[in-house]
């Protein structure tokens, strides 16, 4: 079959948002019907594309190239390998399910809504399959408006403050990427005789050391803005408060891989010395972020700040496993980047539920809703115990590996070690702030009256949230479905950085796994 | 006098000559007809853009002074579409407006006849009397509507010291006279190119350069010569800001670089250093100040100063990139700037100006097609990818970056995203605000609509296809420096 199937997947969407736009302004269920209808194709597309998708192979594949501005090096280049496979099948599948769960919620402008959410996803994809580091900006960048766009006008109360930081702390990072994506595609001028973008081009450029320090960090910064690492993360609390649920969902569940997608496809293959040479120093960052994040995380009155200040614990747990540069590390990073999009992205919806019903977030207004709202508290404890990486959940193939990865990092320091002991303390602290939050939530008598008459699942919901518990679980218990088409993509990139950064580490053998399980057993 | 002179001076000569048929029209005109006056002018212009674009590739000169080099010919080409877009724009919105049609159209005209002359001379004396030709239309336009106080204040502001930067300038070109013994850009080149050892030579050129680069300065609006910017702006009726800031800033450039990149290129170690200060503090200036404005018009004042910054920044890069990044974006700014403006007239009436940003809200459930408009046209000042600004800052960095200028360059994009802040800040009140009485907000005329879906079409067309724009912009510039 011959078919353009990645441009379909960008296409597609596109097209329907537009085709979403030309409804009627007051048939509002028509408008989520074909919305959500678009998204489903677009689903179903994407798993074609993984049935096509040869997973033995490291390389890019169902490629294409079409010149676009030959003078300047630009193509329109577009192909997956096994990783961002797994991230467009990841945004297709939250997308449906993030219409699906405004389908009460909102009721203004359901059109743009739509128009919105589904170009958001055309940009998100588009991303994850851009091959050219022009048309890579181009979406990165484009992306923004829709989010930003969501989150003013469905947003809850200081939505326009938390949407226009969210769009200038990321901007403010992208464009200092824009010229170090310039300065490459000028090297390769210097260095070839013609300019280029295309990045796997690019990545055959050699470039000085002291240069390529800065360009990493251009690129770096970039991505630990939109990761967040911590101390750029302080634009999510305010987006995930006051995003709509869909927002939130898919701004933890696809957005936030950006950052860490970035790193491991550009940053850290573009500039493997620099990568190599600060590889430590974002670890430790990433370390602070875990146990930080987990602490703030800890005394959150909110439940949506909760969620989102786990998340900045959570990816810096992915982080540390993309540091580690060995393949342990970086294929628990692109598990836990899938897990984490799962069950936050089911932490979103559950707790989008719960403030449709009693439009407030904090965790006092809750209490004893196991009473009241059992198949709602079984979702919410299947998300909440995902999150916490319970084995048999996605989380903990994904947090397992990358310990395992991390205690053996690709570090020039000598105390990967000390690295990977701090994070699992926070591995603990996450348990123990999702468990509290929890047990305050859903256990214990009713105290709040209001609470008495909540509603629990309705069908929509179910299908809103069933899919995202099945998920949680499958990946938990087959991880090698996932694991698998990735596996080969990763050692290949793992190659590509540390082969030419310098000489590989030799310690890449994992230990014996006993150790880790330990520290799964704390928790 | 050959077929040659005379061929090149064929554009600039229809224009004129249409300004005329206007005024006449006018002059016959009954109170109370109508006049198609803007028809006219699109004949004028349509004419000119033909006869230009018939002679792409020839490089012919006439009388000496007069250069129709595919430079010239491609700024002849943007300078008449600018005025045809805004010819379009203003149809309808400055009936509404009170403005008396045919002035404001023969004015338009015989200014646009100027800057066409400008980018197409290759004497400095004659860059003065183009200067002088454009910038009389513009005082005028500024204060057509002479109801209004901050009309007429804006342009006597714009007009004094307008006639205070043209001093300036005659004085470089006296100066640089005083030293070639000649106003011809080609011979002062050769001159300055051989006057490294003569301190006193190199003394009066330094003179020159900088009295000349005052000159330009201001017609760009660049800092420290921007003051009026905001002012004649603010007051001038909304469509005239439109075109001053496009296609006044386009001709001046397109005689900023011919002056800049020919005659005084030999001097450019001389004055790279202070155009650097000049562009930095312009880009910084305009987003700094337009962060704290409550006008949109004044807002979009200190975006083109910014703007300006932009473009300085190819003059600085110099390279055939450079060149022909200041001509793409000229274009770019124009097509973005005009909708923009368009967009603010259509939703004013003569008595109640659609300028602040208050007024903006809830824009978008009243008029949602107008409020979608203006977002894309922001959008693209703010530079968003899939909209022609982001092509135009793309293209304008990257020759930054390979000449090495990279703290320009970051400055440049620092900066650019400071702008957002205040695009976006219009952005929130029409979408994210409501608490507008409805109904207050008239329609926009069908022509001037037309007007706008062409710049927003424009905008994405060159957004997602600028290969032919700018391979067309490169060739304009290779044959010339």
């Amino acid at each position: 079959m011959n078919m353009p199937i990645l441009t379909l997947l960008v296409a597609l969407p596109f097209a329907g948002g537009a085709a979403v736009l030309l409804t009627g302004r007051d048939r509002a269920s028509l408008t989520r019907w074909l919305a959500l209808g678009i998204s489903l194709v677009t689903f179903v597309l994407s798993l074609m594309m993984w049935a096509q998708f040869d997973s033995t192979q490291g390389g890019y594949q169902l490629e294409e190239v079409h010149s676009w501005m030959p003078d300047f090096g630009i193509s329109y280049h577009v192909g997956i390998d096994g990783i961002s496979l797994l991230l467009v099948v990841l945004t297709t599948f939250l997308t449906p399910i993030a219409l699906l769960c405004s389908w009460e919620s909102v009721d203004q402008r359901v059109r743009e809504f739509s128009f919105f959410m589904l170009a958001l996803e055309a940009a998100m994809i588009g991303v994850f399959i851009s091959l050219d580091l022009f048309l890579f900006y181009v979406f990165w960048d484009a992306m923004l408006i829709p989010m930003y766009f969501l989150i003013g006008i469905w947003g809850y109360d200081r939505r326009i403050y938390a949407s226009i930081k969210f769009i200038l702390y990321t901007m403010a990072g992208s464009v200092l990427m824009l010229l170090a994506i310039l300065w490459l595609a000028y090297q390769h001028q210097v260095v070839h005789g013609v300019p280029s973008f295309d990045l796997e081009a690019l990545r055959t450029l050699a470039i000085p050391g002291g240069v390529q320090t800065w360009l990493f960090l251009a690129f770096a910064v970039a991505f630990a803005i939109k990761v967040p690492l911590f101390p750029f993360h302080t634009w999510l609390p305010d987006a995930h408060v006051e995003a709509p649920t869909a927002g939130s969902v898919i701004l933890a569940g696809v957005l936030l891989k950006m950052g860490t997608y970035g790193l491991l496809r550009f940053a850290f293959p573009l500039f493997p010395q620099a990568a190599m040479t600060f590889a430590p120093y974002i670890a430790i960052l990433a370390v602070i972020g875990i146990v930080y994040g987990a602490l703030v995380a800890m005394v959150q009155p909110d439940l949506k700040k909760l969620v989102a200040y786990s998340s900045v614990s959570h990816l810096g747990i992915v982080v540390l496993g993309l540091c580690a540069m060995n393949v342990n590390g970086v294929q628990g990073a692109v598990y836990q980047m899938l897990a984490h999009g799962i069950s936050t992205g089911g932490l979103f919806l559950v707790v989008g539920m719960l403030s449709d019903r009693r439009h407030t977030r904090l965790i006092a207004e809750f209490g004893g809703l196991k009473a009241v709202a059992p198949k709602l508290v079984a979702a919410f404890l299947l998300v909440t115990l995902a999150s916490v990486a319970l084995p048999g959940t996605n989380g903990f193939v994904g947090e397992f590996l990358i310990l395992i990865g991390a205690f053996n990092g690709q570090f020039d320091v000598t105390n990967a070690r000390y690295f990977t002991a701090v994070a699992a303390t926070g591995v603990i602290l996450s348990a123990v702030y999702m468990l509290w939050m929890f047990q305050r939530v859903n256990y214990g008598p009713i105290t709040n009256p209001k609470n008495r008459g909540l509603r629990d699942l309705s069908v929509r919901e179910w299908l809103v949230i069933g899919p995202v518990c099945a998920m949680a679980i499958f990946m938990g218990v087959f991880p090698g479905v996932f694991l698998r088409p990735m596996e080969p993509a990763v050692k290949r990139t793992v190659e590509s950085v540390v082969g030419s950064g310098r000489p590989a580490n030799t310690k890449v053998d994992p230990v014996p796994p006993k150790k880790a399980v330990v520290v799964a057993e704390v928790r | 006098m050959t077929r040659t002179d005379f061929a090149t001076i064929v554009p600039v000569l229809i224009v004129t000559l249409s300004a005329c048929a206007v005024l006449l029209a006018e002059a016959f005109r009954r109170a109370g007809d109508r006049m198609p006056h803007g028809l006219f002018g699109i004949i004028g212009l349509g004419g000119a853009i033909y006869t230009s674009v018939m002679q792409w590739g020839l490089n012919r000169t006439g009388f000496g002074v007069i250069v129709a080099d595919d430079y010239a010919l491609f700024f002849n080409v943007a300078i008449c579409g600018m005025g045809l877009l805004a010819i379009l724009l203003s149809s309808g919105t400055a009936e509404r407006d009170r403005l008396p049609l045919g002035e404001y159209h023969a004015l338009m005209l015989f200014s646009i006849a100027g800057m066409m002359l400008m980018g197409s001379t290759r004497d400095l004396l004659v860059v003065f009397v183009a200067l002088e030709i454009m910038s009389l239309g513009v005082y005028v336009l500024t204060a057509i509507k002479r109801s209004s106080e901050e009309g007429a204040e804006a342009g006597f502001k714009y007009f004094v010291l307008g006639g205070f930067s043209s001093a300036f300038f005659l004085y470089g070109i006296a100066l640089a006279y005083a030293a070639t013994g000649s106003t011809k850009l080609d011979e002062i080149g050769l001159l300055v190119a051989s006057s490294a050892q003569q301190p006193d030579l190199v003394l009066l050129l330094m003179l020159s350069t900088i009295l000349l680069l005052v000159g330009f300065a201001f017609k760009v609006s660049a800092v420290p010569f921007h003051m009026w910017t905001p002012d004649a702006y603010q007051g001038a009726p909304t469509l005239v800001t439109g075109f001053m800031s496009t296609a006044v800033k386009a001709a001046a450039f397109a005689a900023f670089a011919r002056v800049f990149l020919t005659a005084l290129e030999p001097f450019r170690s001389e004055w790279l250093p202070i155009l650097s200060a000049v562009a930095g503090l312009t880009m910084v200036l305009g987003t700094v100040v337009g962060v704290a404005q409550t006008n949109v018009k004044r807002m979009l004042a200190y975006s083109s100063i910014a703007h300006a910054g932009y473009m300085l920044l190819g003059i600085l890069a110099a390279s055939t990139t450079g060149k022909a990044a200041i001509l793409f974006y000229v274009v770019a700014y124009a097509v973005t700037n005009l909708g923009a403006f368009g967009v603010l007239a259509a939703l004013s009436t003569n008595d109640r100006p659609h300028d602040e940003i208050r007024d903006f809200a809830g824009l978008w459930t009243e008029r949602p097609g107008m409020a979608a408009l203006l977002t894309v046209f922001l959008l693209s000042l703010g530079g968003f990818p899939l909209t022609v600004g982001f092509i135009g800052k793309w293209y304008i960095f990257s020759a930054a970056v390979q000449q090495g200028l990279i703290s320009l360059a970051v400055l440049g994009v620092l900066t650019s995203v400071v702008s957002v802040f205040f695009y976006l800040r219009v952005v929130v009140m029409m979408y994210m605000t409501d608490d507008h009485a409805p109904g207050q907000r008239p329609a926009a005329p069908r022509i001037a609509l037309a007007g706008m879906l062409i710049a927003v079409f424009a905008v994405f067309y060159l957004g997602v296809l600028p290969g032919e724009l700018l391979s067309v912009a490169k060739a304009s510039v290779t044959n010339l420096f």
